[in-house]
């Protein structure tokens, strides 16, 4: 492999490989704003300029391909002074108003500035300030921190593939809007907020919610549908206060739709049951699993699992059903019109796939049946994460629920035992191209869900009607 | 032109009137497409060869030799060549490009079709800035002509060279002179400059590889073919920079005008005191931009320079695109930088951090002094600020603001101080 120097260490580069990339291998950073490894590069903020040997001027290293032989110093007087300079010239019209900003904490441009900046500023001119505009629900616009970098205007036309963030005046006055005002049409826009290096684009959902240090991060993968993206989850106190994408070149990239983004809500839904139910009463542990265990005593029962269970989770019902209810089928359901991985495809051109729950191939390599048409039955027990579409059990008597389920889906149930969503679990799913990932919990069960192992223990050691009415 | 001096042989000037526009006088008068016959007949090294040995640099501002630049595009591609003509003439204080296009726009005609053989393009774009209503007229009447006779479209001339010409015209803005941004506005984009490497010659107008030429030196063209490489570079009176060369010359003198000087021949002195006839109203000179306003300012010490590419960088300015701009005694240099920085702040594309915010800074600190309220350290902050902001662009036009803002500063630094201690107001 071909080698250069970066502040005087040999490091080895593939063709093609620009000076940020390269100089990262070897621990060495190069700050900037404007460059995104998944973007085209513009070269527009010039913070990473750096000295290369034999060229007059500093170098861009965003733009710059690593040469042979070629001899770099990130970290020179001239490499130092220009950024020092950057950073005055972007703080000039930028507000500082780090305190009431979401994004502090996790900013670029604070970052940067605490460690290339100057602690001094030399103007004392009238800073430049824009009009507000409401971008639609996701975002929120606020220009006078922005910094022109660009990245979200690049993120929609070559990533998003809408062309809805534009530049518009010149020079000192630009501003970067949607055309016309209009609000953002992406499906992908908080993507958005992650993108950028200030405040400028923050997503309303997180607005004014926490600070960014405050918050702990998991590492878990999205439930939203068969791709599997890989993201974060941010709690404080057992709060979940947003999700991120978490890179997967192989996957989704740095990138999350806001399906998979936002589907977090329901964990923490006012209306979700987290309490055992009997009917439409609040109810204990022991006696809704006696209720449960009554309801289906004797009958001819159908197991149906979400495919939003992790693979455990499957497994566990496959031993448990043969035993609890022998000869009774375990099908499961997820999406309708989506039963088998065969009728799954990409949903859209970016991440998005047909199948909305995250773990249908891997119910599928445990061999468990779909759910095609109900069979007959005088007792259902559904499984559920959260995200599977509930199949139609209306009408039925004895329909017992074990999941997570909200207050509406569940009125018909004759009882409910509160489970696990994909945050408050540890467990495996399996994407669609048959990748396994971990689901890792980030928060303890909400209420009194319990994971899905621990009730049917209580299912299986609990003894007859007459205990569960201590 | 009453100044123009007649003593060596000049291309354009002499044809400079409302007569030789139509192309029956380029065809009588000025052996016209003659050249372009003789073009066909060549090989295109033969062509590029004999630009070269023309010692051609480019007239738009850079001075990149022309020939040089022919060479850089592939003599292979697979994606169709182009052949643009920058005539966006965008620079303060130049017009001589105008009077080519308004006076002798078949000469520009004719050096396209022998450049765009030269390089293999089928396609050329003359990109002519939106104020120019009335050139782009007439370019586009002369263009027809050339249509009519044959001298543009399929098999020119029974060459077998295709090659359609069509006129682009511009919104207004400074930086579609920039050749990057010239070819993204021409695309329909935004007009902002594009990173570097890959040059125009590799990939330029839709990806494919482009030659960007400013009028006067593709109008050149013609005459190098005709008359040769080496009669042109010694029409030229230093090494390395043939031909003649237009002058705008504007200002405080008595004739100001597009003169045509060897280049090289004149000083800046003989230009302005003989060829422009002195100083308007006789008044005494105090400083002199070279090369249109990005260019460094001259003071009057520093006119004895001689009008070409190296000379005048060599004393830290720029011939430009030699538009030489002549400043008496009355003027405020204070109020005359504050406006050409104005220019370069509403003009910067707003992309790159030290244009966008430097120039604007500058501007405020300028206006702030000649209105009463500068700081003495504001001069040393604006020094700091064109250090900050010159070489470190994506583009020049942070140089071209910057470098004047430092040389008005560093040469004429009382006249700030005087507004600064309260002695003088705007």
């Amino acid at each position: 492999m071909p080698k250069c120097t970066i502040d005087g260490r040999e490091v080895e580069f593939k063709a093609g490989e620009n000076l940020i990339e390269v100089a990262r291998k070897v621990g060495i950073e190069v700050p900037y704003f404007c460059y995104h490894p998944a973007l085209t590069v513009v070269a527009q903020c010039r913070m990473c300029a750096v000295e290369v040997e034999k060229m007059p001027k500093l170098q861009t290293a965003c733009s710059t391909p690593a040469a042979e032989g070629m001899v770099v110093r990130t970290n020179s007087e001239r490499a130092k002074q220009n950024q020092k300079s950057i950073m005055e010239f972007l703080l000039i019209n930028h507000p500082l108003d780090c305190p009431i900003c979401d994004k502090a904490g996790e900013c670029d441009l604070q970052d940067n500035s605490y460690k290339y900046g100057d602690a001094y500023m030399r103007t004392s001119e009238e800073r430049r300030t824009y009009l507000d505009l409401d971008m639609g629900p996701v975002i929120k616009k606020n220009m006078n921190r922005c910094i022109h970098c660009t990245r979200c205007i690049r993120f929609g036309t070559e990533v998003a593939g809408i062309h809805e963030m534009v530049a518009v005046q010149r020079g000192n006055n630009t501003e970067i809007t949607t055309i016309d005002g209009r609000p953002l049409e992406t499906d992908y826009a908080g993507n958005y907020a992650d993108i950028c290096p200030t405040g400028s684009l923050t997503l309303k959902d997180f607005r004014f919610h926490k600070r960014a240090w405050m918050l702990k991060k998991t590492a878990t993968v999205c439930e939203g549908c068969s791709k599997g993206c890989n993201m974060e989850i941010h709690q404080d106190n057992n709060v979940i206060h947003r999700t991120v994408p978490r890179a997967n070149p192989e996957i989704n990239k740095y990138w999350l739709c806001d399906e998979g983004r936002f589907n977090y809500h329901y964990v923490v839904d006012p209306k979700r049951v987290t309490a055992p139910k009997v009917g439409a009463e609040r109810s204990t542990w022991h006696a809704a699993v006696a209720e449960a265990k009554a309801r289906l005593h004797g009958k001819k029962v159908v197991v149906l699992a979400g495919t939003d269970l992790t693979l455990e989770e499957a497994k566990l019902l496959q031993d448990f059903v043969p035993k609890a209810f022998p000869g009774s089928a375990l099908l499961h359901f997820g999406t309708p019109g989506i039963e088998t991985t065969a009728k799954d495809a990409p949903a859209d051109k970016i991440l998005k796939r047909k199948s909305k729950t995250s773990n249908l191939n891997g119910f599928e390599k445990l061999g468990i049946k779909p759910l095609e048409s109900m069979p007959a039955a005088d007792a259902i027990l559904v499984v559920r994460g959260g995200r599977a579409q509930l199949p139609k059990v209306e009408g039925l008597s004895n329909v017992i629920g074990l999941g997570v389920f909200t207050e509406s889906e569940s009125a018909s149930f004759a009882a409910v035992l509160p489970g696990t969503s994909f945050a408050e679990k540890d467990g495996t799913i399996v994407n669609y191209e048959g990748r396994e990932q971990r689901l890792r919990r980030a928060i303890t069960p909400v209420g009194q869900s319990k994971a899905l192992g621990e009730v049917l223990m209580l299912w299986l050691h609990s003894g007859a009607a007459k205990e569960a009415a201590v | 032109m009453a100044g123009q001096p007649t003593s060596f042989e000049t291309m354009y000037v002499q044809h400079f009137n409302e007569e030789a526009r139509p192309l029956a006088y380029y065809l009588a008068k000025m052996n016209g497409y003659e050249a372009a016959k003789k073009a066909f007949g060549m090989t295109k090294d033969a062509i590029i060869d004999e630009v070269k040995k023309a010692s051609l640099r480019g007239r738009g501002g850079a001075g990149f030799p022309c020939g040089m630049k022919w060479g850089f595009i592939p003599k292979e591609s697979p994606k169709p060549k182009y052949l643009v003509c920058n005539a966006d003439e965008s620079e303060p204080g130049t017009f001589k490009d105008r009077d080519i296009m308004r006076y002798t726009p078949h000469m520009l005609i004719e050096g396209m079709l022998i450049g765009s053989f030269a390089i293999g393009a089928k396609a050329g774009y003359i990109y002519i800035r939106g104020e120019y209503v009335r050139e782009a007229k007439l370019l586009n009447e002369a263009i027809d002509e050339a249509y009519a006779k044959g001298y543009l479209g399929k098999n020119v001339l029974g060459s077998g060279h295709d090659f359609d010409l069509t006129v682009h015209r511009g919104a207004g803005a400074y930086i579609c002179g920039e050749e990057t941004g010239l070819l993204n506005s021409l695309e329909g984009k935004r007009g902002e400059p594009r990173v570097k490497p890959p040059f125009p010659a590799q990939a330029g107008a839709f990806g494919g590889p482009t030659i960007v030429n400013n009028v006067e030196t593709l109008a050149d063209i013609p005459s190098i073919i005709t008359k040769g490489g080496e009669w042109f570079a010694k029409m030229g009176k230093l090494e390395k920079s043939g031909g003649t060369r237009l002058f705008s010359i504007s200002g405080h003198v008595k004739k100001p005008g597009v003169y045509e000087l060897p280049s090289g021949g004149y000083t800046l002195r003989q230009a302005i005191f003989d060829v422009c006839g002195g100083m308007l109203d006789d008044k005494k000179l105090k400083a002199v931009i070279p090369g249109g306003s990005s260019a460094p300012v001259l003071t009057a010490d520093e006119i004895d320079v001689v009008l070409d590419v190296e000379p005048v960088m060599k004393i830290g300015s720029m011939l430009g695109s030699a538009a030489i701009m002549v400043i008496d005694e009355d003027t405020c240099m204070v109020k005359l930088i504050q406006r050409i920085t104005k220019f370069y702040a509403h003009e910067s594309c707003g992309q790159c951090t030290p244009c966008r915010e430097g120039c604007k800074w500058m501007e405020d600190i300028i206006e702030r002094i000649l209105h009463g309220h500068g700081k003495m350290e504001d001069l040393d902050l604006l020094m700091s600020i064109t250090d900050n902001i010159n070489g470190k662009t994506l583009c020049a036009l942070g140089d071209a603001a910057a470098g004047p803002v430092a040389s008005f500063v560093k040469k004429f630094r009382s006249e700030f101080e005087a507004y600064i201690r309260g002695e003088k107001h705007a």
